[in-house]
């Protein structure tokens, strides 16, 4: 296995939803991914701080760029948002030199000066690219083959294609394959594509809700029993937000939604006791009915 | 509601993005045909009419009047850029758009009190004492603490607290 990576957990996951990260640690540790950790701030927020102020978010991320290339290392993320950010104020500040000039003016004030010697991975590109679906499969010793997945990447985990470089920003396939490896059943639907709505939630909480019953509406059609997301946005919109839509749209779903390392921890034997899945706010049995435990 | 162009703001947005791309705009309405805020909220949300609004100077309906959502509808999905024929990247445009609307105070709640909390401890979601709990029972080591004052210097560098009209 290659050398190791700096894990960011970005502060959704670590400082709200910890269960993810959890499973995410056991996965690697089962694949032979070796993660340090460092002491990285806010990614921050592709969506809330790019919009707020650009400048701080480019010289916030350039920061934690530099920390990593401080330590010689590449960073491995967790979060769509987080991944996207990095990822892109790398690739601004290696291809813009004004800008780059500009922030490492900030960063010098601070000691830092960003060079560009690190690179960003998103979990799934790791899993896909270093670690590969074989050796994956190999490590299953349990068959997920009665759940029925509709898989959802979220929109920043390889949009924009020009900056991500990544999969397809339409008809993502990794997490497809990755899913498939676990022997569960990857159902199409028509909005696989579609946002989940979160960010239109930030100002309007409705509007956000809209565009999940649309998404919601197609994966149940498609007749799905689970639900696969990579990102913590995507799953507290996702997980935390079904009962609403019951609520306002008398639509019902209770289709559980499971972090793709908590896909693959239970594939790997783990229990769904020892990844917490009673932390979801969408109820998650039917997952233990369907695996036989 | 009249519009009273404004070559100021439209000279900001050519010149600040790369390549002048927004004028090659032809308003094919691609973007609004696959925003899907401009699906959930129909008239409220429009890219094609923003970027129209950029174009030609009008920052009163760029900027949200009379309803703010017309800007801040934006979720950053990037799937306009994805799909614009022209390969303009609308969301950098409006990026631009709502960090002015920032400094006019006319941003949402949710963007300024983040950038606040970002501000005072380096993390949009900071660490709580029964979030460690919890981490310590999953077995996950703790927290790396985060240099919250170096975080702050390049926050006073960037003019944050002003630009958030933070200062009397």
């Amino acid at each position: 296995m290659a050398e190791s990576k700096l894990l960011f957990p970005g502060c959704m996951i670590g400082n709200r939803i910890p269960y993810l990260e959890a499973s995410a640690r056991k996965v690697f540790e089962k694949l032979g991914v070796k993660v340090e950790d460092a002491p990285f701030s806010c990614c921050p927020d592709p969506v809330g701080f790019q919009s707020t102020d650009k400048e701080s978010w480019l010289a916030l991320g350039a920061r934690n760029l530099c920390i990593a290339e401080q330590m010689g290392k590449n960073i491995v993320s967790l979060c769509n948002g987080c991944t996207q950010t990095l990822t892109a104020v790398n690739h601004e500040l290696k291809n813009n030199p004004h800008e780059k000039e500009k922030i490492n003016k900030i960063l010098k004030k601070v000691n830092k000066e960003f060079k560009g010697t690190s690179n960003v991975y998103h979990f799934v590109k790791l899993l896909k690219e270093e670690v590969g679906v074989d050796k994956i499969k190999s490590t299953v010793t349990k068959s997920l083959s009665n759940l029925k997945v509709a898989c959802h990447t979220g929109c920043h985990y390889a949009r924009p294609s020009s900056i991500m470089q990544y999969d397809d920003p339409f008809e993502p396939k990794v997490l497809r394959e990755l899913v498939a490896a676990t022997g569960a059943k990857v159902v199409d639907y028509t909005e696989e594509a579609l946002c989940c709505g979160t960010g239109a939630s930030n100002t309007d909480p409705n509007v956000g809700l809209t565009v999940l019953k649309r998404k919601m509406d197609s994966i149940k059609k498609a007749g799905a029993n689970a639900i696969c997301v990579i990102c913590p946005s995507c799953f507290q919109q996702i997980d935390g937000n079904q009962k609403a839509l019951t609520k306002q749209f008398g639509t019902e779903y209770e289709i559980p939604v499971l972090y793709l390392t908590e896909l693959l921890a239970l594939a790997m034997g783990y229990s769904s006791e020892e990844i917490d899945l009673k932390s979801h706010r969408t109820k998650t049995e039917i997952i233990d009915k369907n695996i036989g435990g | 509601m009249t519009f009273v162009p404004n070559l100021e703001f439209k000279k900001l947005l050519l010149d600040v993005h790369l390549r002048d791309e927004i004028k090659y705009c032809y308003q094919c309405n691609r973007c609004s045909d696959v925003c899907p805020v401009a699906a959930a909220a129909p008239g409220r949300y429009e890219p094609r009419t923003l970027i129209m609004a950029s174009f030609l100077g009008l920052p009163q309906l760029a900027l949200g009047s009379p309803d703010k959502f017309m800007i801040w509808g934006c979720q950053v999905c990037d799937t306009c850029d994805e799909i614009c024929p022209n390969h303009i990247e609308l969301t950098e445009i409006f990026t631009l758009i709502k960090n002015i609307a920032v400094q006019q105070g006319k941003a949402p709640d949710y963007y300024t009190s983040q950038a606040k909390t970002i501000l005072q401890f380096g993390k949009a979601i900071p660490m709580q004492p029964a979030i460690e709990r919890r981490r310590q029972k999953f077995g996950i080591p703790p927290e790396p603490k985060c240099n919250v004052d170096e975080i702050k210097a390049i926050l006073t560098e960037t003019k944050l607290s002003k630009k958030l009209n933070m200062e009397g």
